[in-house]
């Protein structure tokens, strides 16, 4: 396993995790160790599982399969005291609805060890310590709820601090923090790791925050872990962009070399005023995801010959696409038809959607036919004839005949993108 | 000490303890048969220092049972409306209760009324979980304090009910009982009483720390090391315990429960180290407090000391809340 080697003992180890909620099974055969004195961040899109796993590594929720073992013990074998000595939890936002101050609420981190003997001097200096390491000694008099967000998480962490664990992990704790204070919480966290040699897992949603303190990066998707590795293994355009199903780059950060991703938004801001005109043909919902994707990819959009109720043109009245219609449940018209290819003729392209057809809208791939005539390209989505309810086969004919003609087949929107992309690169658009 | 305030919790524990000898003097004065010790020489005047005496003992434990059940309901719900009432906890006692005075609970002698409102008090609870977690898992309070008050006005309209159909002396018992009252029965019930609060409320001091730490949450407390599950049941039984003693003791008598634990917060700081006796004492002389204004206010004709409770008691605490709330509660 990456970073084991040159490390202490095994700090955290699952080995084959299985585990959920009633009814909903969220991680999926989850292995991975950490060592002691390791700084691992576990990523991942929201709903991927991360906060599962983070429950399941403290015992909070049993594993249904596999062992969670935590500095070599089973997790549900430890006694709750035994527990809370070696790991500390940071929440995402600790919720005191008492009015307890910040010392009482550090204390609390303490408060159960001398619970029928009374806590010792020994206790006090663990709180204090706590409190000086985080920089929130000097407000140990003051309400908890007065405090601003980023002392309140400094107070969590000194909590988890004065229970002296051995790993800590932090289940988001500093995505609401503004830049200032979630960089303090990680300077505090770097240095406990590197001086205290206290093992950590931060989960973040912050994908360059977490390759640039952590040695390593686990990336969880949908209950299982992709990826598992130093940041660069992890930080790939690819690999990121497949998991979180967006188009993301990577790019080195020229003051730290660190990785950096960055979303399409600021090629967005570069589009120039005129844009490319996409006609689509779609209906029964194969549409949606389309419109909403051509359009954030700054395309101008265009649909028909749509039923009137069909899914898809309902989508395109929500989002302003303009489109033909036709009356519900009945063949494309004529009249129609001559609209739809005025439309098409406007257009520099047409995307033909994963949509079934059949003798009532078989029509429309010959809008896609004149488009290919006058020199305009086509992108049509790949397994039409699976989608062919003509009596004759006629649309599986058909498209045959397009591909020939020049049209491009495409599987899932990140092809259609990628195609689009290089068909007309980003200056272009 | 980091515990905040703690010479100033001193200081008010010690005017609080103070105030007992005071109010216990107090309670031997007044009465509706006049102000001032009776003669102890005749034989009506050492029957009225028993009584009054008795009043003082019912007052104290009625009182300090009430409050500490609501402290740590209020806790373990971390909810400021959390109290016996709210949870349908009372009612469920009342209702065992009523049922004990009506039917008789003859076999279980001076423990019979506690006994079965307790039991009472209990399905109560357990049906009030389970009706609030029917989607599985830990019930939210919200969906808790609303079948609890459900199941509340079931326990009263069978009350209603038990009442209507009983004959004229049963319902004279148990209207009577259930409008609050401290009339003190034998000094045996008394004894069993005291034994059942004192003992409940002690096991709940102990469990003060824990209680501190789940104020933060059943998860945080796991993370805090605590076995969250375990400390959450016995603490609500012993709480419905101290409600049920309460009840059987004292019938209906609202208020203290909900708001003495609220008062004492903002007086004491939310550390339950010093909440759960400050409540257990405070809500003792709040309760002994009231009854002697319920003896004279319009003697000699008593009036429930629940009335009192709430209309001497409420423009009281709400003043001392305004201040201070933000000792106690976050927003």
């Amino acid at each position: 396993m990456p970073g084991m080697t040159e490390l202490g003992a095994s700090a955290l180890a699952f080995r084959g995790v299985t585990a959920g909620y009633k009814g909903r099974t969220v991680l999926h055969g989850v292995d991975f160790g950490i060592a002691e004195g390791e700084f691992v961040s576990l990523i991942g899109p929201n709903g991927s599982g991360k906060s599962t796993l983070l429950k399941t590594a403290t015992g909070l929720l049993k594993a249904s399969e596999g062992s969670v073992e935590v500095f070599g013990r089973e997790v549900s074998s430890l006694k709750p005291r035994e527990r809370a000595s070696l790991i500390g939890v940071v929440p995402q936002k600790l919720d005191s609805p008492m009015a307890f101050t910040v010392g009482e609420i550090v204390m609390l981190g303490r408060n159960l060890r001398g619970r029928w003997t009374g806590l010792e001097g020994r206790d006090y200096d663990s709180v204090e310590k706590a409190m000086i390491y985080t920089n929130v000694f000097d407000m140990k008099e003051r309400r908890f709820n007065e405090l601003s967000a980023g002392e309140q998480q400094r107070t969590a962490l000194a909590m988890a601090l004065a229970q002296e664990p051995r790993i800590i992990m932090l289940d988001e704790s500093i995505a609401h923090l503004d830049i200032n204070h979630s960089q303090e919480v990680l300077r505090i966290l770097m240095n406990i790791n590197r001086e205290e040699r206290i093992t950590v897992l931060l989960v973040s949603h912050d994908l360059n925050l977490a390759a640039q303190v952590a040695g390593r990066l686990m990336l969880v998707q949908q209950g299982r872990l992709v990826k598992n590795g130093s940041p660069e293994e992890v930080m790939q355009s690819d690999l990121l962009s497949r998991v979180y199903d967006c188009e993301l780059r990577v790019r080195r950060d020229p003051f730290s070399g660190n990785p950096v991703v960055s979303g399409a938004l600021d090629e967005m801001l570069r589009r120039p005023a005129v844009r490319k005109r996409l006609h689509v043909i779609c209906g029964g919902g194969s549409g949606i995801e389309l419109f909403r994707r051509l359009s954030i990819e700054g395309f101008e959009v265009t649909s028909g010959v749509l039923n009137r109720l069909d899914s898809d043109a309902e989508a395109a009245r929500a989002l302003d696409i303009p489109c033909v219609l036709e009356q519900p449940f009945s063949a494309v018209g004529d009249e129609a038809f001559r609209q739809a290819a005025a439309m098409v003729s406007q257009a520099d392209g047409v995307v033909i959607g994963p949509v079934p057809i059949g003798p009532g809208n078989l029509v429309n791939l010959r809008l896609a036919a004149e488009a290919l005539a006058a020199g305009k390209p086509v992108w049509i989505a790949s397994g039409l004839d699976k989608r062919d309810y003509t009596p004759g086969k006629e649309a599986a004919e058909m498209s045959a005949k397009l591909r020939n003609a020049g049209a491009t087949e495409w599987k899932g929107i990140q092809e259609l993108t990628a195609l689009l992309n290089r068909a007309w690169p980003e200056s272009q658009r | 000490m980091i515990v905040q305030g703690s010479p100033v919790n001193r200081r008010r524990a010690l005017l609080l303890a103070a105030a007992i000898p005071a109010l216990l003097g107090l309670s031997l004065l007044l009465g509706p048969s006049g102000v001032g010790l009776p003669d102890t020489s005749s034989i009506s005047g050492r029957a009225i220092i028993d009584l009054r005496l008795g009043r003082f003992v019912m007052g104290m434990l009625i009182g300090a049972a009430l409050s500490t059940s609501g402290t740590v309901f209020q806790a373990i719900l971390r909810n400021p409306l959390a109290e016996p009432y709210v949870l349908g906890v009372s009612g469920g006692a009342g209702l065992g209760a009523a049922l004990s005075i009506l039917v008789g609970g003859g076999i279980l002698g001076a423990a019979g009324l506690p006994v079965t409102a307790f039991f009472f008090a209990v399905v109560t609870l357990f049906a009030v979980y389970a009706i609030a977690g029917q989607g599985g898992g830990m019930p939210s309070v919200y969906s808790l304090i609303l079948s609890g008050v459900i199941v509340s006005a079931i326990c009263s309209s069978v009350i209603m009910f038990l009442v209507s159909t009983a004959n004229v002396e049963g319902m004279h018992t148990v209207m009577w009982w259930m409008l609050g009252n401290l009339q003190p029965s034998s000094w045996g019930d008394q004894f069993v009483a005291l034994l059942f609060i004192a003992s409940a409320s002690v096991a709940l001091w102990l469990l003060a720390p824990a209680l501190n730490v789940l104020t933060l949450g059943r998860e945080m407390a796991h993370y805090q090391g605590l076995n969250a599950g375990t400390v959450t049941v016995s603490s609500l039984l012993l709480a419905t315990l101290l409600a049920a003693t309460a009840v059987s003791m004292g019938g209906m008598i609202g208020f203290v429960g909900l708001i003495v634990p609220h008062v004492m917060r903002a007086i004491f700081g939310p550390d339950h180290r010093w909440l759960v006796p400050a409540s257990a004492f405070g809500g003792g002389a709040f309760l002994v407090l009231c009854d002697a204004l319920a003896r004279i206010v319009m003697a000699p004709i008593e009036i429930p000391v629940g009335v009192v409770t709430a209309l001497a008691g409420g423009p009281f605490f709400l003043i001392v809340l305004r201040k201070r709330m933000k000792y106690a509660w976050n927003d």
